[in-house]
């Protein structure tokens, strides 16, 4: 709170490592940024990945996804996507009891995909968390995703060595979405399958577009459904966060 | 826990080792996740050299930790939120209290951190009339049942479902069940209403990125995205260690983490937090504060000898393959930290001599080091404070822990440098020995002050003769028998 006290206590860390000041180091200049030619070279790469490694990439975030309990569904157009989405949302009960309502980001690829008509088809109400003013503000979004048992969102990319999916909360795009409904769909094009954290990490680094922007104040990687082993080891999903994970992989 | 028990640890360990239950939880865990661990190292894509990288980079990172701090608080404050350094532990909690106070706030949830348990936060939050629930499913079961988590990642490891289903009836008000799913879902319920009640979520920090600016927490259960999205308030306590530089160190630890932690390639959540809700954002806190924490901290960093301690991601690889851990569970450590992290941290924290006996009963055998994912040297650290207990420490206060144990060690050293001596001694041993009971040839139990040696093992008979008198009778005198090795 007291500024002198945050002197102070850094004066305090530098005495223990023997420095009387800083010494001449400067961050960038002890810990320049490392892999930067490298990750352009990377993103280059990634970016003008032929179908086949793609089609690959794709295999091996299923067989990964898998042993996490996480589905991922091919799909082959945004329509199908929901489709398949309002299928599910008619099978599966609420958990909290209250009527069924599925609660989805503003996001293009979302909006693409007519989730409305499809939900609408089923009887099942949909909410999209639409920024500003004329939209959801915090009191809306918040009691809207209690209510909702189906979150429906993007991300950002989907890596496919860990099945990691890898989300910013934006205007429009709460991260509650993700976590408080019973049941978690994602929605990606399949070009945002990335092979591994290596080319993550360059990607929200380097990218001009994620460079440009930083992290946001909330990046969540989501791999899996909540899951505990806290009862005698025995692994149970659905701890706090949603019990199910679908990921719906648009493949053109 | 603020309180200190290290004192008990001689007890602690005899008890744990009595208690059936608690020795199959414990071999249950170290089976599983310990075997699971070393075998997903060799998985890497850049192999298991990858922990030795993962070492210098936490090393790095704590040789210029003022820089990282600073830039760390700079990239913090620009996004609005607000950071506290705190020297000690009371500090830090007054600091919090001092936020729910004032804010009005009556109900805190908290996400699994182990600096909280260290500095005995939630007591002092309580004491303010404040409901503080732990929501790590885990942590919630021993808060329930009052007592302290005995693991770091698996806190409730000691417990057993029947245990948990009576806790869960009696706290709960549900029937009485051992399914696990069922306690589960009750745990799951309940917790749900804290969340969405609660005025502020306190969280703790697995390892921050100066460069850019955030704060990380992970977990696999989803309640630390759950404590520090729904309250207006969010309060990290961050150990002043842990933190990297840049956002490329992250692909690197985030991985080693993960897999010391429970061999598995990524957690299922792990969240980049970097202040409050922006405008236009529609949820996420209000106000974000990060409470920096030396608490000893420097003092470790100050003493070149013990600051690779500082490197610690909080894994618990180490518990999971300790056969000592393995034997007697992390309540009799004492202190916040078990295990073999505990064995050298506790007594750097709480005082040498005070924790003698945690870094006293490890066995030296180097499996902490070979499963940890960033390297780290316990065993060296361990015979460094043995060392201290031995010869005393002013610089650590400590004094020698027995000068009965100095002074024959003494006497042995300058016995042993003189031959005709060290032959006498011999002799009179093996003579005196003589009236020792003994069990099939062995002797079954020493007399004061040696009696601690046979307590738990027998000894083979001292012999008479020394080695080089037994072997020029068998091979004969120097150069006679032809086996000199020169
Ligand atoms: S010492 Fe190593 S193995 Fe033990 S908790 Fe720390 S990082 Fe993990």
């Amino acid at each position: 709170m007291n500024p002198g006290d945050n002197k102070e206590f850094i004066r305090k860390i530098r005495l223990a490592l023997g420095y009387r000041s800083q010494g001449g180091r400067t961050f960038s200049g002890v810990f320049p940024d490392g892999r930067a030619e490298e990750s352009v070279e990377l993103i280059r790469r990634i970016k003008n990945r032929g179908p086949d490694e793609r089609q690959w990439l794709l295999a091996r975030l299923i067989e990964e996804a898998k042993a996490l309990n996480m589905m991922v569904v091919p799909v082959k157009d945004a329509q199908s996507a929901a489709k398949q989405i309002a299928k599910v949302a008619q099978e599966k009960e609420t958990e909290w009891g209250g009527p069924k309502r599925v609660i989805a980001w503003e996001h293009p690829l979302i909006e693409r995909m007519k989730l409305n008509r499809e939900l609408q088809k089923k009887g099942i109400p949909l909410d999209f968390t639409i920024p500003g003013p004329a939209g959801m503000g915090t009191d809306m979004v918040r009691e809207r995703v209690i209510a909702s048992y189906i979150g429906v969102t993007s991300a950002e990319f989907c890596v496919a060595s860990s099945a990691t999916l890898v989300m910013k909360t934006r205007p429009g795009q709460p991260r509650s979405v993700s976590l408080v409904p019973t049941i978690h769909m994602a929605v990606i094009e399949q070009d945002q399958i990335i092979a591994d954290l290596r080319e993550l990490y360059a990607l929200l680094k380097w990218d001009p577009y994620h460079k440009e922007e930083g992290l946001t104040n909330c990046m969540t990687f989501i791999t899996g459904p909540s899951k505990t082993g806290d009862i005698e080891l025995i692994l149970i999903h659905g701890a706090h966060g949603p019990k199910e994970l679908y990921l719906y992989v648009i493949t053109g | 826990m603020s309180e200190i028990r290290t004192e008990y640890y001689r007890d602690g360990a005899r008890k744990a080792q009595q208690d059936p239950v608690l020795q199959s939880a414990l071999a249950a865990a170290q089976s599983r996740i310990g075997g699971a661990t070393a075998k997903a190292y060799m998985d890497f894509p850049e192999g298991p050299g990858l922990r030795l990288l993962g070492h210098d980079i936490r090393m790095k990172a704590i040789e210029n930790l003022d820089i990282l701090l600073e830039t760390l608080v700079e990239n913090i404050q620009k996004k609005g939120g607000h950071v506290h350094f705190a020297k000690d532990g009371r500090e830090a909690t007054e600091y919090c209290k001092e936020i729910a106070l004032s804010r009005g706030v009556r109900r805190v949830v908290k996400g699994k951190s182990m600096v909280t348990e260290e500095i005995g936060l939630n007591s002092a939050l309580m004491e303010e009339g404040i409901k503080v629930t732990e929501t790590d499913l885990g942590e919630f079961i021993v808060q329930l049942a009052g007592e302290h988590p005995s693991h770091i990642i698996a806190p409730a490891v000691h417990k057993t479902r029947r245990e948990i289903g009576k806790l869960f009836s009696e706290k709960l008000g549900i029937p009485y069940t051992t399914d696990p799913p069922t306690l589960t879902q009750a745990a799951r319920k309940a917790l749900r209403e804290e969340f969405l009640s609660a005025d502020m979520g306190i969280s703790g920090c697995n390892l921050a990125c100066a460069e850019t600016g955030h704060i990380t927490t992970v977990s696999n259960e989803g309640n630390i995205r759950m404590a520090t999205t729904l309250p207006k308030i969010h309060v990290v306590f961050m150990g002043m260690e842990r933190i990297v530089a840049r956002l490329e160190d992250h692909d690197i630890l985030l991985r080693l983490l993960a897999t010391g932690a429970a061999a598995q390639k990524m957690a299922v959540y792990v969240s980049y937090i970097g202040g409050p809700r922006t405008p236009g954002q529609q949820d996420g806190p209000e106000e974000f504060h990060l409470i920096i924490l030396d608490n000893g901290r420097s003092r470790i960093l100050a003493d070149e000898e013990f600051r690779e301690i500082l490197c610690c991601i909080r894994c618990a690889a180490c518990l999971n393959v300790c056969p000592v851990y393995g034997k007697i569970g992390g309540h009799a450590y004492g202190h916040t930290y078990c295990g073999p992290i505990g064995a050298v941290l506790t007594p750097l924290l709480v005082g040498v001599n005070r924790a003698k006996d945690l870094c006293m009963g490890e066995t030296l055998c180097g499996a902490c080091q070979a499963a940890c994912p960033v390297n780290i040297d316990i065993p060296r650290m361990l015979l460094s404070l043995r060392a201290k207990l031995a010869d005393g420490d002013p610089q650590w206060s400590v004094t020698r822990s027995s000068l009965m144990e100095k002074a024959f060690y003494m006497a042995w050293a300058g016995m042993v440098r003189d031959r005709r001596m060290y032959e006498l001694a011999l002799r009179a041993v093996s003579g005196a020995q003589k009236l020792l009971p003994r069990r099939e040839g062995w002797v079954h139990r020493l007399p004061p002050p040696f009696h601690g040696w046979s307590i738990h093992r027998d000894m083979k008979p001292v012999s008479g003769k020394s080695f080089i008198r037994r072997w020029s009778e068998t091979h004969g005198r120097r150069g006679e028998g032809g086996n000199e090795p020169r």
